[in-house]
């Protein structure tokens, strides 16, 4: 037996949205277990205070990968199944920059947002309506973007075809970058905890 | 204060830290090939074709091209004048001799027809060959789709059932051009009822470029 089960067949489209549901539902109950259903948590990210969705995103990434690498080593996991989305360098370098905008502003990602919805936070309501409004807009306005959504494409590319590198190499140079990532976000939350108290 | 703050034992979050670095560093070792070079495993295949999950339905298929699905690949095998003259929607003209090196990806569910199953069956040999482990046969082929869902028949002493569900069969007909038999006996033999012209309803993409939804992903 090898994953991806959904991709070798082992179930059908009704099988896989139920374990949609449900890995949806762990996922949201970590999300907001971890604090992340509060505007104010999140948007603390910031500002250096709370670097705790750094944390656990880097978290969830490094597990993430070191989990397939070494499940695809052991010949659990084809690589080759799991789907990897395109890469649109400009389009996509803007979309992140007006998500990360959006964060700052709305306190809320979009999944953070439903998170913050399900505790009845009327902050999230109010940006989940805004988020709807914001597809809505995109789906009237998508002829007149297309082209740019479409443009500098560059495949399905991953950082060890783009580098000309192992894969073995980038999920160490992850890791690293993900524990000095660790380690210079707590230092930087304790630097400004001291100002605070002295404050 | 913090609680993680003690210098002097290994809290759980540097414990985490070690383990992550050594499992990066031994993954400088040896990387997996993705997708590379794979050897063929005769029974398996042999297992595959048995449990018969390498089949799509022309039902599943029909439901796909209707949703606009863009996860999957159609791949037409007969040869480029039979694909001129009539081919299931978004389907792309491939001979086998062209499969190798054609550009498929090994991540995605590419499905093989031809007239009957034989070509289709190589076909799906040759990828899976070559590591393509969503290759799919669309069983009973181009005959089975014309006979299911161009143009499907209604026995004459048909159940309330069978009425039923030929109700929604002959709204997927016509959306596909075709033409449903009612009546039973009178009517003709699928192949000398014209097939309908390649350009395919409107409802329904034609064969395109690569177009993906960005349905996986968050």
């Amino acid at each position: 037996m090898i994953a991806p089960f959904y991709k070798y067949g082992l179930f059908g489209d009704e099988v896989s949205l139920i374990l949609a549901a449900v890995i949806g539902v762990g996922f949201g109950f970590f999300l907001e277990r971890a604090g992340f259903g509060s505007s104010r948590k999140l948007a603390a990210q910031f500002y250096f205070t709370d670097m705790a969705v750094f944390k656990v995103m880097f978290s969830a990434i490094v597990t993430a990968m070191l989990g397939l690498f070494y499940l695809s080593w052991a010949g659990l996991v084809d690589i080759s199944m799991v789907y990897v989305s395109p890469t649109y360098l400009l389009p996509q370098l803007i979309g992140g920059l007006v998500l990360g905008l959006g964060f700052i502003v709305g306190g809320y990602c979009p999944g953070t947002s439903v998170v913050g919805i399900s505790t009845g936070r009327l902050d999230a309501v109010a940006f989940g309506g805004g988020v709807f409004s914001g597809i809505f807009v995109y789906g009237e306005l998508y002829p007149w973007l297309a082209d740019f959504v479409k443009s500098t494409s560059m495949g399905r590319v991953t950082l060890d075809s783009w580098l000309g590198v192992d894969v073995g190499m980038v999920v160490f140079a992850v890791v690293i970058m993900a524990v000095l990532g660790f380690w210079g976000a707590t230092t930087v939350e304790r630097k400004l905890a001291r100002r605070e108290a002295e404050a | 204060m913090m609680n993680r703050a003690d210098p002097r034992a290994w809290g759980i979050n540097q414990k985490l830290a070690f383990l992550a670095i050594a499992l990066g560093a031994l993954a400088l070792i040896g990387s997996p090939s993705p997708g590379g070079a794979v050897t063929i495993n005769t029974q398996e295949l042999a297992d595959i074709v048995e449990s018969e999950v390498d089949h799509v339905t022309v039902e599943e298929l029909a439901d796909w091209v209707v949703q606009d699905r863009a996860d999957y690949r159609l791949l037409d095998v007969r040869d480029p004048e039979s694909y001129a003259r009539y081919h299931i929607p978004t389907a792309e003209s491939v001979e086998l001799r062209d499969l190798h090196g054609y550009p498929l990806y090994h991540n995605e569910k590419i499905v093989i027809y031809s007239d009957g199953g034989i070509h289709s069956a190589q076909a799906w040999f040759l990828l899976r060959a070559e590591g393509f482990a969503g290759a799919y046969i669309l069983l009973g082929g181009l005959d089975a789709w014309k006979d299911a869902i161009l143009f499907p028949e209604l026995p004459a002493d048909a159940t309330p059932d069978e009425v039923a569900s030929f109700e929604s069969r002959r709204a997927v007909s016509e959306l596909f051009g075709g033409k449903p038999r009612t009546g039973g006996g009178g009517t003709a033999n699928p192949a000398e009822i014209p097939l309908p012209k390649v350009k395919p309803p409107a409802a329904v993409a034609a064969p395109r470029a690569r177009k993906k939804h960005h349905k996986e992903g968050c």
